[in-house]
């Protein structure tokens, strides 16, 4: 540092100094968080779920199921999975664990596979896992949206507080209106028993014309699906060009796609010139441009008291962590884990209440978050 | 000229058949939001038509002009060297061309219908009846001799149909556009939102009819006092920066362009005038 004087003068070092200063300053301010990468190379991988501290379970699109130790990093592959489309946004979608998992291992897989019309659409399996293998493996739903290419498939999952499901079912891409009609299952939210049977208190049961297993209606590529503590369901979707939504989600509400959007078409167009119409709900909030909004939690634990009763929601094309507080009628939002710069697919939180984001793509990485 | 009108006829006719298709898109929604009950009308239309007449179809020209012109290239060998000829040689061509576009957009590309006018057989059909159409207005274009007020007048309606995109805008979403000049509209009082609503409105509107006026008469005037005010925003904006310092912005770049265009129509009308 001394020896700087002998090529420039006093002024010159002085200004050097503060820049190099201001630079380091700069690189450790920028983030509140450091990252350790705790699994590498997964392929297309896209949902996980912690069987404990140490333990994940996960799905690849391609279709294959793997418990993964965080420990050891060892891997072992689930046998006797369903077979499953992979193609498109199709494959194997979700795994979430039965409230009761300790004690009757069961699990569910949300997946795209073709029906006996040779038409991709949306299944609902529940199964139990023994010995690294898949066993009284049953379909408890198959989505009434048949489509030619596996596109906007929804696939999320969430255990209500009654023991019901709820599944989102994506509108198709091509099929949006459809999401306006009650006949089948493009754009809607179902809620099911884990038996696939209709629960009795179900909004649309007895009514003429419309599947009872629909809760609500008017979505379009659900990905984000966190019920809280207290009981209340949050969805975000995925809008066209500019759109995206967060919605709480009420029995029986129709939530407008493709009537009233905030977004245009891909190719430009107008989807629709209205963005609200009474009878139709209106998003909590919405992101324009788009963000392409992939998972969300909420998280309720305190290992980061900062983030303590926040929704966290992952992005692919803003490539970070919404974090999103609610007050009354307005919200804050900040962006987090933005340097990583890498499209973020999932978001868990492990039971000691650490934060593990999966990152998307053929070379995917599960990343634990830790306060710096 | 004799060579140039080809190329200008192909841009031409793909110009008048996106006018041709972006109104299918458009009314299949319009009556399918009407079948659900929203609240269609004339305002709510012509903003669904204009807006997709300025946004996809910017995008499909790209597309057209490419099948088009292959088409057409392929339709003119097949005149040349068979006894198969005339108007409907070169409709059938145009009508191909856009239902393969449309086709292998979906097949090769996108797995799905991007264009919601497509997704019905009545769609496709109609679809093809534009290309066919198309194709017939470019053999009535090649079939006569051009000179280069051809050029000048494409030009033009073009410029005007670039121009279109701001002016819809501020008409329909002036907040949007607003925010496009770093104005948070709300945030301005009743007299600022009207100031800025009508005069950035008339701004654009009424350079996207200048250059409108000057395809329709060829009088180089108004193709020069679009120029005049292209070039006058670009001035000023410079002035705002180093004299007023605004911070810097490169946005006087597009205002040179977009002064340049015009200026070079205008003073193309002059010269050959002249000649």
């Amino acid at each position: 540092m001394l020896s700087l004087r002998r090529f420039i003068n006093k002024e010159g070092a002085m200004k050097l100094y503060k820049s190099i200063f201001i630079l380091i300053f700069s690189i450790f301010s920028y983030s509140s968080y450091q990252y350790e990468t705790v699994l590498d190379d997964l392929d297309d991988a896209w949902s996980f779920v912690f069987l404990s501290e140490d333990k994940i379970l996960y799905t690849e699109m391609s279709g294959k199921l793997k418990i993964a130790s965080l420990l050891d990093k060892s891997i072992t592959e689930i046998t006797n999975i369903p077979d499953v489309q992979y193609v498109s946004q199709g494959g194997l979608s979700e795994v979430i664990l039965d409230p009761n998992f300790n004690s009757n291992n069961k699990i569910y897989l949300s997946y795209s596979a073709k029906n006996t019309n040779n038409k991709s659409t949306l299944f609902l399996m529940s199964a139990e896992l023994q010995d690294n293998s898949l066993v009284n493996k049953k379909i408890i739903f198959e989505a009434i949206a048949p489509r030619r290419t596996a596109v906007h498939l929804g696939a999320k999952m969430a255990f209500m507080k009654d023991g019901t499901l709820l599944l989102s079912s994506g509108d198709g891409f091509d099929h949006r209106e459809k999401a306006q009609k009650l006949d089948n299952h493009f754009g809607k939210i179902v809620r099911i028993n884990v038996d696939g049977s209709i629960p009795e208190d179900n909004p649309f049961v007895g009514k003429e014309g419309a599947l009872e297993d629909i809760y609500s209606y008017g979505h379009r590529n659900m990905q984000g699906l966190v019920i809280t503590s207290s009981g209340d369901i949050y969805e975000h979707e995925h809008g066209p060009r500019g759109g995206d939504e967060m919605n709480l989600i009420q029995p029986s509400l129709n939530y407008g796609w493709p009537a009233i959007t905030y977004g245009i078409d891909y190719s430009g167009a107008v989807i629709s010139p209205f963005t609200e119409k009474e009878g139709m709900e209106q998003p909590l909030l919405y992101w324009t441009p788009s963000i392409a909004p992939s998972d969300m939690i909420f998280y309720e634990k305190d290992f980061y008291p900062e983030l303590t009763n926040s929704f966290l929601v992952t992005a692919l094309v803003s490539k970070d962590v919404k974090k999103i507080i609610f007050n009354n009628n307005s919200y804050t939002q900040e962006s987090l884990f933005g340097d990583l710069n890498s499209r973020l697919r999932n978001i868990q939180d492990s039971p000691s209440g650490l934060i593990y984001l999966l990152t998307d793509g053929p070379n995917g990485k599960l990343i634990k978050v830790l306060p710096k | 000229m004799k060579i140039a009108k080809y190329p200008f006829a192909v841009l031409s006719a793909a110009l008048f058949t996106v006018m041709l298709i972006t109104p299918i898109s458009s009314v299949s929604n319009l009556i399918w939001l009407s079948s659900v009950d929203m609240p269609v009308n004339i305002s709510s239309s012509l903003e669904v038509l204009l807006f997709d007449f300025q946004r996809l179809g910017i995008v499909l020209y790209g597309v057209v002009i490419i099948g088009f012109a292959i088409a057409f290239s392929v339709a003119g060998l097949i005149s040349r060297f068979t006894d198969l000829g005339g108007k409907y040689l070169y409709a059938i061509a145009g009508s191909v061309a856009i239902g393969l576009a449309v086709f292998l957009m979906v097949e090769l590309l996108f797995k799905t219908e991007l264009l919601g006018g497509n997704r019905t057989i009545l769609g496709k059909g109609l679809h093809w009846l534009a290309g066919f159409i198309g194709g017939y207005f470019y053999y009535w274009l090649i079939s006569k001799e051009k000179n280069y007020t051809f050029i000048i007048r494409y030009l033009g309606i073009l410029y005007s149909y670039v121009l279109l995109g701001a002016v819809l805008d501020w008409i329909f979403t002036p907040s949007n556009a607003a925010s496009g000049f770093g104005f948070v509209l709300q945030e301005l009082s009743n007299e600022g939102q009207n100031a800025l609503i009508r005069d950035f409105t008339s701004f654009f509107f009424a350079t996207c009819v200048f250059s409108l006026l000057g395809a329709i008469t060829l009088n180089s005037a108004w193709f020069f006092s679009v120029a005049i005010i292209y070039f006058g925003a670009a001035i000023f904006n410079l002035i705002a920066i180093y004299v007023y310092g605004t911070g810097y912005n490169d946005i006087y770049i597009s205002e040179i362009l977009l002064a340049a265009w015009p200026a070079a129509l205008g003073i193309t009308l002059l010269l050959k005038n002249n000649e």
